[in-house]
């Protein structure tokens, strides 16, 4: 079985965002750009899957711009085998219905077995584009992994719900999202990082898809959220519990 | 302009979120209520009642009973023929069900909608919400998800809308339903608790955690939060965690107790009415949002403030 | 709190773009190494660095080594780091592809081993003298030895050790005692005491494999009568796994000022069978290439721990409210400035910065010269690159470890009285970092080396090697224009340097004394040179960047704003260096010993 993991190279976890005093964005200059997180841990996954014979390639594939193979490399140096980059200028912003198009027909020509996706990038947070490809493949969704299991031609999946877990069971072909709990990514080894380098990576673009990119939502403006003041000190428990019985709590 | 909502229910009554959604699909025009699930007359009889609702549509099929994607997108995407927005809260089932639904549909959806400023333009956060994007749809029809605590919750009684029960587009075969750990808890739930009491790092253990946390919970009737740190160190399980990589909450009193406030943990409870903090390091950064503060040894101060309640 | 993510874009700087011109050339066997592939090297060494090996630091500090029943336990979290260590091939980096090795250029290597440091410098002793192991087997072993050993040495299944320094003998390894007595079967049976081995015993790999100085039977007195042995802590079995204990324990541990986390050892050999490594009687050769390599390797020690110390310090300046800026209050909604608005506090993250970047640019510069001396297709090329280690091993030594030490008191400084609180974790900055100006041959004894054994050797060739370049750029840039300052600057601490070096060679060669009493101004003098050549190339480069609109505007930027900080504050020194050279021995050595 093939596995197709979708990735995204966005701003580094660790890094604060600011907003661009022109209110158009985020300022993404000289930052720090990493491999969304939850990418990450499906990657990790889909090597798991490989690891315990479950799966027999990893194709990573990046929609972005062409430092994206940076990202791309990442994966391969983790463990895929090989990686498509369907490339768009730098700074174009593909919304995910329009990498969700772009992700089926890479699937279409794949033909994956599994795709694993990360529940949602960390810049734009939608959290759509796995829930949107396995709608536009007509194939069963398992979104907010926390444990995937394949079982023959299904796949079991443990899902991180509002209050607990729910377990289901999809038929292969399916997409599954990963959640934090999901696993915990590895370091890419020394050995992995150098073989990577020779690992096969192809760029596309979306017009060789036949995907149309525009996107359908315009961004007007973007803001820092409003900030909270600091309140007051209060000299001890008495003064406390006198607050919250003003306040109809206590 | 007609919109649709997606009803969080358990097929007897109707979710909390649901309300929250209501509300924000009220904004946009008229409001149907879509109650899909199995045995599902007392949810429908519920969302009837809902201030605001002005029609429910039952769909009560056994392929609904746990509103597989699979299963319920199709009936959504049939039934929008009829409407202009498909409105559903940012639950882990609203978050599952409309992208789907937006795709089918060849819509892009607007996730985790914070304010409608027009027909077409809404607030919605992103970067963990660090920035709030303010965006236009130019597709036809909307597919929302709405965050529940950014908007106020509709009454839960007063309306009376009448019900009509839909044929449903059956089991599409693609997935099937396992089981469910769902927590129990005595206390109420993280995403509908009026109080929330959180305990840090510097609680310890999982021992000190439950003696000093508990009781103060028990006693305000709060729901029990954790700061990532305490999750990780394993003083509680994880459906406790509030942050960006938890729960999002915002309770009308949120009280942070032993909790640095890392920026991760503030993402998920800013939203809050007002915010207690109680810490022993002035300068910790919760005090730089905290409503109330209180400096001071928390294992003297927490069973004090408990004692005193 | 201890702060560090490794400085990726000056990393970048030093291995990408300062040294294209030096004369050294490609090499072809490294060209794999693309900027794409070390660049995917050097941010997963900085993600591991970041989020294994520094939460394990202070830990580590507190906790320290234990011996119990002669088993040395390692803190917590230490074997599980060591294992992902090995795992992620990091051990083996720089290590011939021969044996199983990455065969990464030094130029990579340097600057992980520099992250390591950083990160966890107790942590990093361990696959560091496991390295410096198999250079000296590597250079000097049998075939059978080397096939024996260095795969499990290189992949970090193993580990290794260097003993030499005996409870009677540190500097002076001619006193030395420990005895091998040659076996029918050709192996040897050593026994001696050893103190101070590091990592000489610990639970974080199946076999250790030390490397001991000893006297055969037939052995010359002094220098000249030691051999080096291989002594493995576990005999191999046939099939190459550890099999019976070998006669070497560990008797101790120290307890020491820091380091803490990394054990030092007492360790007695009763019989323990060893081979031969090298020639008999010519042990200080073997071990000589052993220590070389890590007298580098602890010269970035003291790098990686200037750098951590500099960004807690940086952390500190700006989240500290105290006070208001001299110039009117700068954050006026807060209840005070943070620190960083203070000049003096400038002074001191200025100053540690600068120690830095210059430090860093150097070593980068002498790794290529290593890279240079063991691959280069040119035989000349290898000659000049080899001569400049030669030259600058002792420099970077002394110089990168006296200037960390200041970095680590300075990072205190900023503290202030929470700097000597333990909780703050910059203290021990100043305790780690303060062993690296002793280990490896003392500072005093670098810089004897290199007044008393490079600056003569072969009519002064290998000064040459670093004295050409830099008269070359003075020449080359002395030119009306924004790097006049500078090159100025540069000319006149050069113009110090060579009359210095004048100086010493006139009166050292009719009074050794005089070489001795000039030795550590001239090492400090040489290396701000070497630095300000650094910062002055630097600054070139940097303003064609900017001038070209180079998307890293901020970067080059600050790098021109700290090479003019360098050239301003601290160079000058130089001055001071060459004056104290100039009154030469007198006042130093004039009053009586019973006058002390």
């Amino acid at each position: 079985m093939k596995i197709l993991v979708p990735v995204k190279r966005v701003i580094d976890y660790n890094v604060k965002p600011r907003v661009k005093s022109d209110g158009s964005g985020v300022d993404l200059a000289n930052v720090k750009m990493s491999m969304n997180p939850f990418d990450e841990i499906a990657v990790e996954e889909a090597i798991r899957l490989k690891e315990k014979g479950a799966a027999s390639e990893i194709v990573a594939v990046s929609v972005g711009p062409a430092k994206a193979q940076e990202t791309l490399r990442t994966a391969l140096a983790m463990g895929a085998d090989r990686a498509v980059l369907v490339q768009v200028e730098d700074g174009a912003e593909v919304e995910p219905l329009a990498v969700a198009k772009i992700l089926k027909a890479v699937a279409d020509e794949e033909a994956p077995g599994l795709v694993i996706c990360g529940k949602q990038a960390i810049d734009d947070d939608s959290n759509q584009v796995g829930q949107m490809l396995a709608a536009l493949l007509g194939r069963p969704q398992g979104t907010f992994a926390s444990a995937v299991v394949v079982e023959g031609d299904a796949v079991v999946v443990t899902r991180e719900v509002d209050g607990g877990l729910e377990t289901v069971k999809l038929a292969l072909p399916a997409v599954v999202t990963t959640d934090l709990r999901l696993n915990e990514p590895r370091y890419a080894s020394l050995p992995n990082i150098m073989k990577a380098k020779s690992k096969p990576l192809a760029v596309k673009s979306p017009a060789d898809f036949g995907v149309d990119v525009t996107p359908r939502l315009k961004t007007l403006k973007v803001a820092e959220p409003p900030v909270r003041s600091a309140g007051i000190k209060v000299p001890d428990v008495d003064t406390l519990v006198a607050k919250l019985k003003e306040m109809g709590v206590a | 302009m007609n919109v649709l909502v997606w009803v969080e229910h358990d097929n007897a009554s109707v979710k909390d979120a649901t309300l929250a959604a209501v509300t924000a699909a009220g904004q946009l025009g008229e409001v149907t209520a879509l109650v899909a699930g199995a045995g599902c007359d007392g949810a429908a009889a519920a969302a009837a009642q809902i201030a605001g609702v002005a029609k429910v549509l039952k769909a009560d099929d056994a392929a609904y009973a746990h509103a597989l994607a699979e299963n319920v997108a199709p009936l959504i995407v049939a039934l929008m023929a009829d409407y202009d927005a498909f409105v559903a809260p940012a639950t882990s089932h609203g978050k599952n069900v409309a992208p789907r639904v937006a795709a089918l549909l060849d819509v892009m959806q607007v996730s985790e909608v914070l304010s409608i400023d027009g027909p077409k333009t809404f607030t919605r956060p992103t970067y963990a919400g660090n920035a709030i994007a303010t965006v236009e749809s130019s597709d036809a029809k909307l597919v929302l998800t709405v965050r529940g605590t950014a908007f106020a919750k509709a009454a839960a009684t007063g309306g009376s809308a009448g019900i009509e029960a839909v044929s449903g587009t059956g089991d599409a075969g693609l997935s099937h339903f396992v089981g469910a750990e769902i927590a129990k808890s005595e206390r109420p739930e993280l995403g509908s608790a009026k109080v929330i009491v959180s305990g840090g790092r510097a609680l310890k253990d999982a021992q000190t955690f439950q003696d000093v946390i508990f009781p103060l919970a028990d006693k305000l009737g709060a729901g029990v939060g954790a700061s990532r740190a305490a999750v990780d160190a394993g003083y509680v399980p994880n459906d406790y965690q509030v942050g960006q990589t938890g729960k999002i909450v915002a309770p009308e009193v949120y009280v942070a107790v032993g909790i640095s406030g890392a920026i991760q943990h503030l993402a998920g409870m800013k939203d809050s009415k007002t915010i207690i903090a109680i810490n022993k390091d002035e300068d910790a950064p919760i005090f730089q949002v905290a409503d109330i503060g209180l400096v001071g040894d928390l294992f003297a101060l927490v069973p004090e403030l408990t004692g005193k309640l | 709190m201890q702060v560090y993510d490794a400085p990726l874009r000056d990393m970048r700087f030093v291995l990408n773009e300062l040294y294209s011109d030096d004369g050294f050339g490609a090499l072809p066997i490294h060209a794999e190494f693309t900027p794409d592939l070390t660049d995917a090297i050097l941010e997963e060494a900085a993600k591991f660095c970041r989020e294994v090996l520094l939460p394990l630091n202070r830990p580590g500090d507190e906790e320290g080594c234990h011996l119990e029943n002669g088993v040395v336990r390692t803190p917590a979290g230490f074997i599980e780091a060591y294992k992902a260590f090995a795992e992620g091939g990091w051990t083996s980096l720089a290590s011939s592809p021969e044996w199983g090795g990455q065969g990464v250029p030094e130029a990579v290597g340097k600057l992980v081993e520099e992250m390591i440091c950083s990160a966890n410098l107790s942590f990093g002793l361990y696959p560091g003298l496991t390295h410096g192991a198999v250079c000296a087997i590597e250079g000097h072993a049998s075939d059978a030895l080397k096939a024996a050993y260095l795969p499990k040495l290189v992949s970090g299944e193993w580990a290794g050790t260097m003993c030499l320094t005996e409870p009677h003998c540190g500097t002076d390894l001619g006193l030395l005692r420990t005895r091998a007595v040659p076996q029918d079967d050709g192996s040897y049976k050593v026994s001696g005491a050893k103190i101070f081995i590091s990592a000489g015993e610990h639970d974080l790999t199946g076999n250790i494999v030390h490397l001991v100085l000893a006297r055969l039977p037939d052995a010359p007195p002094g220098i000249k009568g030691i051999s080096l042995f291989l002594v493995p802590k576990f005999l191999p079995k046939e099939d190459g796994t550890p099999g019976p204990r070998n006669g070497v324990t560990c008797a101790a541990i120290e307890h020491k000022m820091g380091l803490k986390a990394s054990a030092t050892c007492q360790m007695l050999f009763d019989n323990a069978t060893g081979w031969l490594v090298g020639e008999p009687h010519k042990g200080m050769a073997a071990m000589f290439t052993m220590m070389n390599a890590e007298r580098l390797s602890v010269g970035i020690q003291g790098l990686g721990v200037g750098e951590a110390a500099y960004q807690s310090a940086v952390w500190y300046a700006k989240d500290r409210l105290q006070g208001r800026s001299l110039a009117g209050a700068k954050y006026p909604d807060k209840p005070a400035d943070p620190i960083i608005v203070h000049p003096d506090v400038r002074r001191m993250l200025m100053t540690m910065r600068a120690y830095n970047e210059g430090c860093r640019a150097l070593s980068g510069w002498v790794a290529r010269a290593l890279d240079a001396e063991a691959h280069s297709p040119d035989p000349e090329v290898r000659k000049r690159a080899s001569d400049f280690v030669a030259l600058m091993t002792p420099v970077v030594k002394a110089l990168f470890t006296d200037l960390a030490s200041d970095s680590a008191n300075l990072a205190i400084q900023c503290y202030g009285g929470h700097g000597y609180i333990r909780e703050s974790g910059v203290e021990q900055y100043a305790r780690d970092a303060r062993i690296t100006m002793i280990y490896e041959g003392t500072n005093g004894v670098q810089a004897l080396d290199l007044v008393g054994r490079k600056l003569g050797a072969n009519m002064g060739r290998y000064l040459r090697s670093f004295f050409h370049p830099v008269s070359q750029f003075i020449e080359e840039n002395n030119v009306d224009g924004p790097m006049k300052p500078m090159v100025e600057g540069l000319a006149r601490a050069f113009g110090a340097l060579q009359l210095s070096t004048a100086t010493i060679a006139q009166r050292g060669m009719k009074d050794p004394e005089e070489a001795g009493a000039a030795s550590a101004d001239y090492l400090r003098l040489l290396g701000l040179v070497a630095m300000g050549y650094c910062f002055a190339k630097s600054t070139k480069i940097a303003g064609l960047k900017l001038f070209f609109g180079a998307e890293d505007k901020a970067f080059y930027d600050a790098k021109i704003k700290t090479a003019t900080y360098f050239f301003e504050r601290i160079l000058p020194q130089a001055t001071a260096s060459f004056l104290a050279i100039k009154a030469g021995k007198t006042s130093m050595m004039a009053l009586a010993d019973d006058a002390f």
